[in-house]
């Protein structure tokens, strides 16, 4: 009896001991590193437990890299030293594949069960690199322009019929600020933006501006131009008739979540949060514009850095999988980035979501007329010098013209290296 | 006697009650945040105390991290780190401020320069180093790599060059050697400085966050500063939560600080030992 | 007698011998770590600075003094080393003569002592995550605490971070207040080091509590000072975290852009490892020629005494 015990135990034992590593024998291994936390961070990690659930064939190891800074830190270190993620969830993913001339997603995304038509055009820019694509977009999102309900309300403006161009905008915002201080605040303003350059691009875009000139895939800056200038100008009206305040985007966000600033635009990744937040008022209006319609795409990306022929092969399945309709836009829905597929839109699940809450609509619509430029080395320098030119020109310290000109010019002096 | 010691000094008492309050306003302003609803955080004119004392926070910040297992490595790492560095410091600070040997000089020289080269450059190569030695995804390369030995040694100096070289000769004359000498005379005279340091160290290592985020992907390693920054997104932070994973981060260095408290206070007699 | 004196010298011998291998043997282990985690490093960053290295692409080429040239030539650079010569200036006189003026107000035997050391440690042991959040909201200039003070004062209100000319001010103002514990903490130790004994006997010779301070607990003070002094330095060149958190963008018009957040910048934000590189050997020179101005100095004092 007692033999017969020890022997079970034994057994089992061995049991437990040798069933990983039978396991290993015929499972791949991927590791995925992803780039974002808090909401984002659990339901991307729910896929991926899903998904090693059920395939037995491979074994995920995955794990929160930081945040886009320090991930890119991360991988460009790995990446030297050989020890990189099969699978990224990161920004400026194409720099890290495309760059470094490795173009396997490309050769991959006219599988049939893919569908990558299915993809917004518009996304698929945001994934490439000298033209060719590197990635597979993921957490897209757009820069959204969202109000204070209350303040609206108090200055009896109707949202129904949000203003179209940025003119009319700027008549809404003056009437909201006299009108709608709903705290009685003495700081109290009309408009603000939390990232600068994302809107200024977007801006550049309605406007018929490129943002950068490609030639031969060498890229040169494009925003010193006359319609930069008559953005840049209009930017100025806005700090000049005192409607935003001067260089305190940094600040922006916390003075429209206490009632103290009437529109602000930020990225569609807050909607799902705030969605949540019964307290607070907030609703959403499609992004104002000059000539047209168009607004900057940004978020994350998944990119392929596998080396190994099967792992490759096994890394595109699992993108493959994150990218379906269903998990994707389960995931915008989530986290407020959108959804990247056409039919991700149609799913019953999605058009429940903007039912009860019409951000979610406005930010889905907005994916019609997204725009993106290709990724480059210098894009984190282009981003830094729009912020220091628009800085300076909402300081006074130059004049757009000059601002944008000097710019520009040392955005091409670091291209050139 | 006693009512001489504690003698009444007016300004004093006023200063210090003043510069404390300033000193202390976060603290309690942190505190006070980690039991605030996220309208709470918000509100205008702004809030000071919370609708409500709830523990939903706390709550929250296990629900989403594995808080125990952070803390867990976050001790073991920084603990271990304390010692080592304590215990290679010491010895150092002890031969090159009480010993003459062959390029005695040389060694701090090259050991201030250390100071001057910000982590920041150094991280990217270390982490090359490190992973050559195939330490990455372990304790020895997360622990090892973030020594800063330097920093306490030349502490450790300023503070050992104030004990009198008479001690070392009298424990040398009743036959101690040098090994003896630094564990029975320099360790117990030191202890204040030896207290400080450790806090310093151990205070360094807990919020560390750059080099265990490089070294480590496997999530059983992570430590807790990594663990923070779970819950801050990209887009949008629950500061709430936050506040609520930093009161409770902060309560083990708390604890140090207070049983470290102990060795400022009691003033060491040197003069005892000399005479 | 001679053979007395012979056996003292070979004592004397023998002790010097024993001084020199317990001393190489004890700071053996210190100096391992120095090779490894510093000395290592560094030649690899010597190495990297000659080279285009960059954060993304894989590109290590040897473009020799170019990117010294470069970092020497751009005005951002300049801006930023008299950025950081302006804030490590005030920070060191400000936070030095502070915390040694509250370590001694500290070290008397008062009511509620215990407390008062508490209360000015904490802000050390507050993370900056929190801290940053609180005086974000100290300098907010509509709503912040700050500015409702000024105006009650009957000042005009003050944008703190958000302009160019106190920007600066308010990053130093921060920096002094989650640093002030840590120096306090050294000049308390220090003092409490100090014999009792000794400020006893100047006290029976008449001496007054001014006399005792400046006579004897200064100059028994001055390794625990010029250890703070130098480190203050060293901190203050390599100062990052404060101006990170608080103003993203290096603040209005870059006025807080510092030497280490320029060499961040270059290395992660704009990618070239080789230029950032460059960029942290020339600060290295930096410090060290302060640090070599702060020991003449220290040698002066200590030979007037």
């Amino acid at each position: 009896m007692k033999r017969n015990v020890v022997f079970t135990i034994a057994v089992l034992a061995l049991c437990v001991i040798a069933m990983p590593a039978m396991a290993a024998g015929s499972e791949t291994k991927l590791t995925v590193w992803y780039a974002v936390s808090g909401d984002s961070g659990e339901a991307f990690k729910a896929m991926l437990e899903k998904y090693d659930a059920a395939n037995d064939d491979v074994s995920l190891q995955y794990s929160y890299s930081g945040n886009y800074g320090d991930t890119a830190t991360k991988v460009s270190a790995a990446l030297v030293s050989n020890t990189a993620p099969d699978v990224a969830l990161m920004a400026a993913g194409p720099l890290y594949t495309g760059a470094r001339n490795d173009f396997f997603i490309e050769s991959k995304i006219n599988d049939s069960d893919f569908n990558k038509n299915d993809i917004f055009p518009g996304v698929w820019e945001y994934a490439e690199y000298n033209g060719r694509i590197c990635a597979v977009p993921y957490g897209i999102s757009t820069p959204v322009l969202f109000y204070n309900k209350a303040i609206m309300e108090k200055a009896g403006i109707n949202m129904k019929n949000p203003p179209k161009t940025w003119d009319e905008f700027f008549k809404v915002a003056e009437a909201a600020q006299t009108k709608g201080n709903i705290t009685g605040a003495s700081d109290f303003w009309g408009f603000d933006v939390t990232d600068v350059a994302w809107l200024y691009k977007s801006m550049l875009s309605q406007n018929g501006n490129t943002v950068i000139k490609v030639k031969n895939n060498n890229v040169s800056p494009a925003f010193d131009d006359e319609k930069s200038v008559e953005v840049a100008t209009f930017w100025k009206k806005l700090v000049d008739a005192k409607l935003m305040p001067v260089g305190q985007h940094s600040n922006a966000e916390k003075k429209f979540l206490s009632g103290n600033l009437a529109f602000l635009v930020a990225s569609s990744a807050r909607i799902a949060r705030w969605a949540k937040d019964p307290s607070l008022k907030v609703g959403a209006i499609p992004m104002p514009y000059f000539k047209k319609p168009s607004v900057a795409l940004g978020g994350n990306v998944l990119i392929i850095l596998a080396k190994d022929q099967k792992v490759k092969e096994e890394a595109w399945k699992l993108v493959k999988y994150l990218a379906r309709a269903e998990n994707q836009t389960g995931y915008a829905l989530k986290t407020g980035y959108l959804p990247i597929r056409k039919s991700g839109i149609a799913l019953p699940e999605a058009k429940e979501t903007i039912e009860k809450n019409e951000m979610f609509g406005v930010a889905f619509d907005q994916l019609d007329y997204a725009w993106s430029y290709w990724h480059f080395e210098q894009m984190g320098t282009m981003d830094q010098i729009l912020v220091q030119v628009i800085d300076s020109i909402e300081r006074n310290t130059m004049s757009p013209k000059d601002a944008l000109q000097k710019g520009a010019a040392e955005l091409q002096a670091e291209i050139d290296g | 006697m006693k009512k001489t010691l504690k003698k009444k000094y007016p300004f004093t008492m006023l200063f210090l009650c003043f510069s404390s309050l300033l000193m202390i306003f976060p603290f309690i302003w942190m505190i006070l945040s980690a039991f605030k609803t996220s309208s709470d955080v918000y509100a205008y004119p702004p809030k000071w105390i919370p609708s409500s004392f709830k523990w939903d926070n706390f709550a929250e910040v296990f629900k989403k991290i594995p808080f125990f297992r952070f803390y867990l490595n976050s001790i073991l790492v920084s603990v271990t780190q304390t010692f080592l560095q304590i215990l290679i410091s010491a010895m150092g600070a002890f031969a090159l401020t009480k010993l003459e040997f062959p390029g005695r000089k040389k060694i701090v020289t090259f050991m201030q320069s250390s100071l001057f080269v910000p982590e920041v450059v150094t991280i990217i190569p270390m982490f090359l180093i490190v992973s050559w030695a195939g330490l990455i995804d372990t304790y020895g390369g997360l622990i090892l790599p973030e020594l800063s030995c330097a920093f306490t040694t030349m502490l450790l100096m300023s503070f050992f060059e104030t004990i009198p070289n008479d001690l070392i000769d009298a424990a040398k004359i009743d036959g101690c050697g040098y090994y003896r000498v630094f564990t029975h005379v320099m360790i117990p005279n030191a202890r204040t400085a030896l207290g400080t340091s450790s806090l310093f160290a151990f205070l360094t290592h807990w919020r560390s966050y750059m080099w265990p985020l490089l070294a480590t992907n496997n999530v059983n390693l992570r430590t807790l500063p990594i663990g923070l920054k779970y819950l801050v997104q990209e887009t949008s932070t629950e500061y709430q939560v936050l506040m609520a994973a930093s009161v409770m981060a902060i309560v083990p260095v708390l604890i140090v600080y207070l049983l470290m408290e102990k060795e400022f206070v009691q003033s060491i007699t040197l003069t005892g030992l000399k005479s | 007698m001679k053979a007395e004196g012979r056996n003292r010298k070979a004592k004397k011998y023998s002790m010097a011998k024993d001084q020199k291998r317990a001393g190489m043997v004890m700071v053996t282990p210190l100096v391992l770590t120095l090779l490894c985690l510093f000395l290592l490093p560094v030649v690899l960053v010597v190495i990297m600075s000659f080279t285009n290295w960059s954060m993304t692409t894989p590109t290590r080429n040897f473009v020799g003094l170019k990117n010294f040239k470069f970092v020497l030539n751009d005005p951002r650079f300049w801006k930023a080393f008299w950025n950081t010569l302006y804030y490590a200036g005030s920070k060191l006189v400000l936070e030095t003569g502070l915390a040694l003026f509250i370590a001694v107000l500290l070290d008397k035997k008062i009511h509620f002592r215990k407390f008062f050391r508490v209360a000015h440690f904490a802000p050390v042991v507050v993370p900056i995550t929190a801290s940053s959040l609180i005086w974000l909201w100290f300098y907010d200039p509509g709503i912040g605490p700050l500015n409702q003070v000024l105006t009650a004062l009957g000042l005009p209100p003050s944008q703190w971070l958000y302009n160019q000319n106190t920007s600066m001010a308010s990053i130093i103002l921060f920096s002094i207040w989650r640093g002030l514990g840590y120096n306090i903490i050294l000049f308390l130790a220090g003092l409490q080091s100090i014999p009792e004994s000794y400020l006893e006997a100047a006290r029976i010779d008449g001496a007054n509590e001014r006399q005792v301070f400046f006579k004897i607990k200064m100059p028994l003070l001055s390794p625990v000072t010029s250890f703070v002094v130098m480190m203050g330095i060293i901190n203050a060149f390599k100062a990052f975290t404060e101006v990170d958190v608080m103003t993203p963008n290096h603040g209005p018009l870059e006025s807080t852009l510092l030497i280490v957040s320029y060499i961040y910048d270059q290395s992660f934000t704009r990618g070239k490892m080789g230029r950032g590189a460059a960029a942290s050997l020339i600060l290295f020179l930096i410090i060290f020629l302060f640090t070599l101005i702060q020991k003449a100095f220290g040698r002066k004092r200590v030979s007037y005494d």
